[in-house]
């Protein structure tokens, strides 16, 4: 539904989707590759941005869900956690496609598809667990105090820059300080993970994406539990101030 | 269940209103001090009171929105509540038919059975075309007009109103008057909130006055309009404070 809503604000609508993380990807071509010349294709930058889109995106459209559904809110006691999940799974939907321009663009250089690409379903898993567990929980700290969300916004900034979105990992010299990315910033270690499977044909850390899902699901349990016992509360926050 | 069970019944109820006014600095204000009544299986309960004397903030507290800041309010299992007002919460790109659909889904309705409640929506609210056109489009009676169809054609355990009423022409407000009254007649059990004592008079066969936040008359409909008419003529005449003063 709010696909469709937001798809007839706009005169491009649909293709807005497709264009949008593109434009990100030849802006960032254009300025580190070409001005900067870091040397990096536009498939090593894709890898990079287009998860992190999906990521940047729910959690920036999450966070200020609750709020905007005040009117619903007011009137009868739904759910508090529909809001963010609804965002959420509108940017999900359309990541299909992004996706699916990600895989061409691999075809495109040259790495052929093959049974290794399966690798990519437990990261999309991780991913999700992770965008669900920050729009909720940013959901949460904007209907509580607004502020957050322009702290929100620059963390995404922030995230944007550290997680090697046009940069490499593997580039950080110290290996003490590229561990402490990796265990800090989960972003980080996934757009790493995805170059692995497409473009090096590598696999990545099993043992540490299974922690993190670890990490994710109990998490998730907590914030589920706080809407369920703090729901009242919310709206009470959202419809009084 | 049937008619005459207890369906909602709130026990001391306070409300205080926290909210911020600018920076860190919160205003705490106490709307409702202690109120005690019970809402039954069928019947429709009028709430009377002037402005600012906390009809809003007890619907929203019989709906489930808010929880009172002391007292509780004890319900029947597994009840469905919906809150009825001028401007819902609708998404305004979306034509009327999705809006529909949301809002009885979110009343607990399968997709299946929501699907089934849209046709009569849609020929109770007169909007011919504009059912399938953006909200957006839609005059403010038209938006009305949807919303009230909405509450009023499919099935809620409790169904509150907030002074909407006059949401249409008069044509439409003799039809909708007419479905309400068909409606408090049957099972359905009604919350009805206003600031007009002949309004409430008109549609509810028990009323409760609301004053300073707490219950100043119960009973029959006619007796308290009465009473809360003479409060109020009184007012007029001496001048008095408004509630919030």
């Amino acid at each position: 539904m709010s696909l469709k809503s937001d798809a007839s604000k706009l005169y491009l609508s649909y293709l807005w989707w497709v264009l949008e993380p593109v434009l990100w990807v030849l802006m960032f071509y254009l300025v580190f590759t070409v001005l900067l010349g870091f040397g990096r294709d536009l498939l090593f930058l894709m890898c990079g941005k287009i998860p992190f889109l999906w990521f940047s995106k729910s959690v920036q459209s999450s966070s200020n869900s609750i709020v905007s559904g005040k009117s619903l809110i007011n009137q009868a006691n739904v759910p508090k956690q529909f809001f963010p999940y609804e965002q959420v799974h509108t940017v999900l939907y359309r990541q299909w496609l992004l996706f699916a321009v990600l895989f061409g663009m691999t075809i495109v250089y040259g790495y052929m598809p093959s049974l290794h690409w399966f690798w990519i379903l437990p990261l999309f898993l991780v991913q999700y667990l992770l965008v669900l567990l920050c729009a909720l929980a940013a959901a949460i700290c904007v209907s509580y105090v607004r502020d957050t969300r322009i702290l929100i916004g620059m963390a995404m900034m922030g995230l944007m820059f550290g997680s090697g979105i046009f940069w490499d990992l593997n580039r950080i010299e110290d290996p003490v300080k590229r561990e402490m990315l990796v265990t800090w910033n989960p972003m980080a270690y996934l757009i790493d993970a995805y170059r692995q499977v497409l473009i090096e044909g590598t696999l990545y850390d099993l043992h540490h994406l299974m922690g993190l899902a670890g990490v994710l699901v109990v998490g998730l349990i907590l914030v589920h539990l706080f809407y369920r016992y703090m729901g009242q509360s919310i709206a009470a926050r959202v419809i009084n101030s | 269940m049937t008619t005459g069970d207890i369906l909602l019944s709130a026990k001391d109820i306070e409300y205080s209103y926290n909210s911020r006014i600018w920076g860190f600095k919160h205003l705490s204000y106490p709307v409702l001090k202690g109120v005690n009544f019970e809402v039954r299986r069928g019947e429709t309960l009028g709430v009377v009171g002037r402005n600012g004397c906390g009809k809003s903030s007890l619907l929203r507290i019989l709906n489930g929105v808010v929880a009172p800041t002391r007292g509780k309010l004890e319900h029947a299992p597994h009840i469905s509540r919906i809150l009825l007002t001028l401007g819902m919460g609708f998404d305004k790109s979306l034509s009327g038919r999705d809006n529909a659909l949301l809002s009885a889904m979110l009343q607990g309705y399968t997709k299946k059975e929501a699907r089934a409640a849209l046709d009569n929506i849609k020929e109770f609210s007169e909007l011919g075309d504009f059912f399938d056109r953006p909200v957006k489009t839609y005059s403010s009676g038209m938006r009305a007009r949807l919303g009230f169809s909405t509450a009023l054609m499919t099935d809620v355990d409790l169904l509150m109103i907030d002074e909407t009423l006059s949401v249409g022409d008069q044509q439409f407000n003799k039809k909708a008057e007419k479905a309400m009254m068909e409606k408090i007649n049957s099972e359905q059990t009604v919350v009805f909130v206003s600031h007009s004592g002949s309004q409430v008079n008109k549609v509810c066969s028990r009323a409760l006055w609301l004053e300073d936040g707490v219950i100043k008359a119960e009973g029959e409909t006619r007796e308290v309009a009465k009473e809360y008419k003479h409060f109020m003529d009184s007012l007029s005449k001496k001048g008095g404070k408004s509630a919030w003063q």
